[in-house]
């Protein structure tokens, strides 16, 4: 076991931080801007030594994982936490690829920022970014988790927002900060729950699972059972949030205003898996709610599927992406919904590869086109950048779950489990069978995505690299591969998106994944719920799990199947058929395609709508009629003030004796009645 | 005959209401203000007045309020003045009847 | 003397002011500079120094009262803070001020001195008339700078806030009177034992008249018409200074005067969590609409304020910490957010954000600060506003969960607004061309960073603020014995009571902190009444524990002299002892009903 403190894996990036943002703002005055060749060095170097780090501890770590205790954060009555920080097998595979792809992808970021005139500040977002994510996987309780968690979405923010001159990149921007704060109030709420229930030890989460396993042991699972379950799905509305499924999921498609690698790094590989990470790390907690997790299940299934399907009408390269990576955390969120966390880890950890590179060469594609993102005017650029074109289809035979590729292996496993370990069965006097097992259902729901899944990237990539190039003449004549700085992290991620699935291929004996997340999710994953009321119920006892006995094999061949008949349908469609030319510069998809497109947008619309009306309503109503009521009672008293004066007498002489014989008059009483009391 | 001290009272009352008279009568605002001392002066005399019939040891406070009084006065004379030059300056008129202004 | 000095230094400041020409700038800028920087200074240590009280004198017996009127002087965890507030915020505004003004700068200074010296009066003083002298003291120079600084309507804003909150403590003043003429004197404890003699009605009514005058300074809904026409009218840094240390008052007062005095009451007071919250999420769609900059942080504001007066009336057992830590955080977000907004209007001439914008580009480092500062407003966790936020809404979860929620959606509306704001002011192309020469100067720019350092400070490690709020027992308890010792010279009779009072006294001390635990095991194992009473001993006891003990020793001056001069002692001290014994008797059975809960 190595001596590396925890607290080292944040401090690099935190570091790089605060020196690029002091190098931004005082290089801010001259008109060069930082030397980027400085900036970029630390911009690379710092995550590079947290990797290092990490990769360290990685290799020395004890079973049971690493704990540290840095100091308290926040100690008043009802509320006690510390900073402190876990390193166990779940962090481990999480912090090996942010701070891995991270590295990788800032320093792809040195040739697509190049010239840019935020250089400097680009990578201090970049580097927050880090910390943050860091911070979120390594922290050893809930509230430190959401200071990552609110970081992360911070720095999306603004890096969505990094060309800021453009207004609209700022309203995705915002739009996206606003979606996400929405789930985040879920993830406060939660946090909140399970402080009712076990006190502000519960944010912690050894002892949470600790305070769990008491539950069970004792029996006394029932009694929060609603509290808990209410924490399960206000955690799960905050997963929704950051990871972009149903109904939050309408700020990612417009995320992808900001500059690519950003889309690569924050929207693909990390920042959107971290919904998934806090449900896995949560596990014990889920497992006891069956009713949330099917919920996960159903959102994460119908998410998958519709945003595989709009994924179909998207003209701009970013954007298949953008829906591309919604379908695939939605198959995450499905595998999490079958207690299968260990296989929708896997699924993070080879989407991460394959999604970066893929955006990684969209990046670079639209590096070559000068900024063209409309697939309609590509083409044919497979002569033209040949490497990128490699790159972009070992990606696309991985995420299509082509056999032997990254996605082949976690997709697969994924599918397999859904069909296995889903025991919910859905009953009503009214169905013609008395009972639905809705583990068909959403295994064919699963299998059709990744038809849709093959299409809409085979699709992609056919109007990206084969056939004419469709674009105008003075672009084509300045199409150019991406330097290699660009390159050299394009070509380790596909090695990562092609030998990543290696890790864990059953079929093959290799179980290496699963293993090293065993100590922390097994226990989670072996929970029945039937003990959870009857903790004496033995092992052997369990009903049993899997429901049907299926040949692991017919799984594999089905996906390969699925797969197969996608790229298919997508050659057929596309590969030599006329591509509608373009009309007008917006990629917008059109017709039904738009509102399909936009479907959730029309949702959150009308929420906004709302919202806009009641602030109407207090502007233009309820603060007039304050006002107006505030009016009145200043002209009354001045309208009161008025006739008032008619007391008063022109002449002071009068004056004066009116008010002796007042005097008198007082006096006359006081005399009279012998004292006004 | 001695001084019997409800001749002073009276003499005092006499003063007061003479004062009082010149300061609703006149409509020259300096002998408003000289009728004004005039009744403030009355009332000082009918301290000292009441000072010389009541026991030693508490006529004391009826010789000091005086003294007081008599300095209020006298910095009341200098502010009235004051403005009433002031008023002169604007109007050209000290006729009392003329400033009506402090009516709403 | 560091209490005195406070309060009075910064008049002697504002007189000394006078000194200086009005023509000479800079001098008068170093000048005033220098007084503020001694100010935060003295501040600091206060802050850092613990609960310290001045020997009470007596000031003036009104007319019709029973009891004497003191001078007299506390600092306790919050008051301490909120003079670091007025103190830090003065000295950034006179910072500010010196691009902005000119040459007026010297009368500014000597209005914001005066204005710093009342309300550091306000946070500090012991004695209720003294509260509410300087409580109605801080509006009038207030007033007089908005009317000679202030925008195009100043003269309308200065009226409407001077009216508008001279009105609203009326009935305050009129209920401080009516209690004192029955109560002993005018100091915390002397008030609450008074009112608890009084019928539940009359309770009620003086309960209202004390809460209508610190909801119209907070300001609360819908007693808020002055608010927006205020903060935007006035210059930027006094709108600052208003906002960040001078509404403060109104939450202060709720919990420094009406939780303590009213602590029996508090059925009725639930009704101000849904005030509160009602004027968090009203504020925030207010902003949401805003055009004009100071107009939307004006609500920003007043949503803010609204959750913390909401986290107060929560009654939980956090509250305290949570709502100082609110506090002081929005203290100094919109304080520096109300800077940054005067150096942009400076900036571009206007006031209207969809007029602002580009400002990202022609002056980076401003919309650094700005951004920062918007962010900062936002809760982003690690920065002291998450603090106070979650923990209000942990105070607020506790009392229901219906009103998390609608605190949470107000934070969902705050990210709404905030956002926009930044978005039409730094964002985007420029629609106006800048003032050529306007910038932020180094100083300013020194200041506005170390307000946003100290937010992320107080962030990471709140318990620099919440730590001072422990520091009340052990001075207390020194104090009470003090009294015990030096008190045996006066007549048997009195002795005797002494000890009857001033053992329950140590008896409560000491079961503070035994109450926390129980009541912290309460909460977990889902009590609610006995909870809702365990709570408002707790505010009784935080706030009134050195009231208590001073009381006593003033009571006992107060009694020497009745006794010299002979009038009626006896009576006197019956009712007294019957009235001092109340509260002792309550707790005992109170607390014995806990531990057999628990």
């Amino acid at each position: 076991m190595t001596n590396i403190p925890l607290w080292l894996i944040p401090l690099f990036p935190l570091l790089g931080t605060i020196i690029l943002a002091s190098i931004a703002v005082a290089s801010s005055p001259n008109k060069k801007g930082a030397p980027e060749g400085i900036v970029g060095a630390i911009a690379v170097l710092l995550p590079a030594m947290s990797f290092v780090c990490v990769v360290a501890l990685a290799s020395t770590m004890p079973d049971s994982g690493i704990r540290e205790t840095i100091c308290n954060w926040i100690d008043i009555p009802l509320l006690k936490v510390d900073i402190g920080f876990l390193f166990d097998g779940l962090s481990r595979i999480m912090l090996l690829f942010v701070t891995g792809i991270g590295t990788l992808i800032a320093l792809y970021s040195i040739g697509y920022m190049h010239g840019d005139r935020g250089f400097a500040r680009f990578f201090a977002y970049i580097n927050l970014f880090l910390f943050s994510m860091i911070v979120l996987v390594l922290s050893d309780n809930l509230m430190l988790t959401f200071l990552g968690w609110e970081g992360v979405g911070l720095c999306s923010y603004l890096l969505i927002g990094f060309w800021n001159k453009d207004l609209k990149n700022c309203k995705a921007a915002n739009k996206a900060f606003i979606v996400n704060r929405v789930g985040d109030i879920g993830f406060l709420l939660g946090m909140l729950c399970l402080i009712t229930i076990g006190g502000a030890g519960a944010l912690n989460y050894d002892l949470l699972n600790q305070f769990i396993q008491m539950l069970i042991a004792g029996g006394h699972v029932e009694l929060v059972l609603p509290m808990l379950s209410l924490a399960a799905v206000l955690f799960f509305v905050g997963c929704t949030g950051k990871s972009a499924q149903i109904p939050l999921l309408t700020w990612l498609p417009d995320a992808m205003a900001g500059p690519t690698p950003v889309s690569a790094l924050i929207h693909a590989a990390t920042m959107v898996t971290s919904g998934v990470y806090l449900v896995a790390r949560l596990s014990n907690m889920f497992v006891l709610c069956p009713d949330v997790l099917n919920l996960i299940l159903v959102v994460g299934a119908l998410t998958a599927f519709w945003a595989a399907f709009a994924g179909l009408f998207q003209n701009d390269i970013k954007k298949v992406l953008a829906y591309s990576t919604i379908s695939q955390l939605g198959y995450m969120f499905m595998a999490a919904g079958v207690s299968a966390f260990d296989a929708s880890i896997f699924h993070v950890f080879t989407h991460a590869f394959f999604k970066a590179s893929l955006f990684l060469g969209a990046g670079a594609v639209i590096h070559a086109l000068a900024g063209e993102q409309d697939m309609r005017r590509m083409g044919g650029m497979i002569k033209k950048t040949p490497v990128t074109a490699c790159v972009m289809i070992f990606a696309f035979l991985a995420i299509v779950g082509f056999p032997g590729f990254a996605g082949f292996w976690s997709k697969d496993l994924i599918l397999e489990r859904i069909f296995t370990n889903c025991n919910w069965v859905f009953t009503g006097t009214w169905l013609a069978d008395g009972a639905v097992p809705m583990n068909k259902i959403f295994y064919v729901t699963g299998l059709f995505t990744a038809v849709i899944t093959a299409v809409y990237m085979g699709r992609l990539i056919i109007m990206t690299f084969f056939g004419e190039y469709r674009g105008d003449k003075e672009t084509e004549s300045h199409i150019h591969e991406a330097p290699a700085v660009m390159l050299i992290p394009m070509i380790v991620l596909t090695f990562g998106s092609i030998f990543a699935g290696y890790l864990w291929a059953e079929s093959i004996g290799i179980t290496f994944f699963a293993d090293t997340l065993a100590p922390v999710l097994s226990a989670a994953q072996a929970f029945d719920p039937a003990r959870m009321f009857n903790p004496d119920m033995m092992l052997e006892e369990f009903i049993p799990r899997i429901t049907t006995h299926v040949n692991p094999m017919l799984f594999a061949a089905l996906g390969t199947l699925a797969a197969l008949f996608g790229m298919f349908v997508a050659w057929k469609g596309w590969g030599k058929a006329h591509i509608p030319s373009v009309k007008g510069a917006s990629t917008a998809p059109e017709g039904y395609a738009k509102g399909w497109t936009f479907l959730w947008d029309y949702v959150h619309l009308f929420f906004i709508k709302a919202v806009l009306i009641v602030a109407w309503i207090c502007d233009v109503v309820v603060d007039k009629v304050l006002q107006a009521f505030q009016w009145t009672i200043s002209a009354i008293v001045s309208i009161v003030g008025d006739g008032a004066t008619v007391f008063q007498v022109r002449k002071v002489r009068l004056q004066l004796t009116l008010s002796l014989f007042g005097v008198a008059l007082l006096v006359l009483v006081v005399l009279l009645t012998g004292g006004l009391v | 005959m001695e001084l019997q001290p409800i001749f002073i009272q009276l003499l005092a009352l006499a003063l007061f209401a003479i004062g009082i008279m010149v300061a609703i009568s006149r409509r020259n605002l300096f002998f408003v203000l000289m009728g004004i001392e005039l009744a403030l002066n009355a009332v000082n005399l009918s301290f000292v007045g009441f000072a010389k019939t009541l026991p030693d040891t508490m006529s004391v406070a009826g010789q000091i309020i005086p003294l007081f009084s008599i300095a209020i006065a006298a910095a009341e004379a200098c502010v009235g003045f004051a403005m009433v030059i002031f008023i002169f300056r604007n109007r050209e008129s000290i006729d009392a009847d003329t400033y009506s202004d402090m009516r709403g | 003397m560091l209490l005195h000095l406070l309060v009075f230094a910064p008049f002697v400041a504002a007189i000394l002011m006078v000194l200086n020409s009005k023509e000479d700038f800079r001098s008068a800028t170093r000048m005033a500079i220098l007084f503020a920087v001694a100010f935060l200074g003295l501040s600091i240590a206060l802050v850092a120094g613990g609960n310290i009280a001045t020997t009470p004198m007596e000031w003036f017996w009104i007319p019709g009262c029973k009891g004497p009127t003191y001078y007299y002087l506390y600092s306790h965890g919050l008051g301490a803070w909120m003079v670091f507030l007025s103190c830090g915020l003065s000295l950034v505004a006179l910072v500010s001020a010196r691009g902005l003004l000119g040459m007026n700068y010297r009368n500014f200074a000597i209005g914001i001195f005066s204005l710093m010296g009342a309300m550091n009066g306000t946070f500090l003083a012991a004695d209720a008339v003294l509260f509410f002298f300087f409580f109605e003291a801080m509006v009038i120079p207030a007033a007089v700078l908005i009317a000679s600084f202030g925008g195009e309507k100043r003269k309308e804003a200065a009226m409407t806030f001077a009216i508008y909150t001279l009105v609203g403590s009326a009935p305050m003043m009129v209920a401080l009177w009516y209690l004192l003429t029955f109560a002993d004197n005018s100091l915390l404890l002397s008030i609450a034992l008074a009112v608890q003699g009084l019928p539940e009605a009359t309770q009620l009514v003086l309960l209202i008249c004390f809460l209508l005058a610190f909801i119209v300074k907070t300001p609360i809904f819908p007693f808020h018409g002055w608010q927006a026409i205020t903060y935007s009218e006035a210059p930027a840094p006094l709108s600052a200074i208003l906002t960040g240390a001078m509404s403060k008052a109104g939450v202060f007062g709720f919990i420094a005067w009406v939780l303590p005095v009213f602590p029996f009451n508090m059925t009725e007071i639930s009704t101000m969590v849904w005030l509160g919250l009602a004027s968090a999420i009203y504020g925030a769609l207010m902003a949401l609409r805003a055009r004009d900059g100071k107009k939307l942080l004006a609500f920003s504001s007043m949503s803010h304020l609204g959750i913390a007066v909401a986290g107060v009336f929560s009654l939980s057992e956090a509250m305290l910490p949570a709502v100082l830590v609110l506090l002081v955080a929005h203290g100094i977000s919109a304080g520096v957010q109300y800077f940054l907004i005067g150096v942009a209007e400076r900036m571009t001439g206007t006031r209207n954000i969809d007029e602002m914008g580009g400002l990202a580009h022609k002056a980076p480092a401003f919309s650094f600060l700005f951004g920062a500062a918007g962010v900062m407003a936002l809760a982003v966790p690690g920065t002291a506003g998450f603090v106070g936020e979650f923990t209000v809404l942990l105070s607020l979860w506790d009392l229901s969960p219906v009103c998390a929620g609608i605190m949470g959606f107000s934070m969902i509306l705050s990210a709404a607004y905030v956002l926009r704001f930044i978005q039409k002011v730094i964002f985007g192309e420029a629609k106006h061309e800048c003032k050529e020469g306007v910038k932020v100067s180094g100083l300013e720019g020194v200041a506005y960073g170390t307000m946003l350092v100290l937010l992320l400070t107080f962030g990471f490690h709140p318990a620099f603020v919440t730590e001072s709020l422990h520091l009340y027992d052990a001075p207390a308890a020194e104090q009470a014995e003090e009294t015990a010792v030096t008190e045996e010279v006066i007549e048997e009779e009195v002795e005797e009571e002494e000890e009857g009072e001033v053992e329950p006294l140590e008896s409560h001390i000491v079961n503070s902190s035994d109450i926390a635990k129980l009541d912290s095991s309460l909460i977990q194992a889902g009590f609610s009444e006995e909870e809702r009473k365990e709570l408002i001993k707790q505010v009784i006891e935080t706030e009134a524990n050195i009231a208590r003990s001073t009381a006593l020793a003033l009571e006992k001056q107060a009694r020497e002299e009745t006794q010299v001069r002979g009038v009626e002692d006896k009576d006197y001290e019956i009712n007294d002892a019957e009235m001092e014994g109340h509260p002792a008797t309550d707790a005992a059975p109170v607390n014995e009903k806990e531990a057999s809960n628990d």
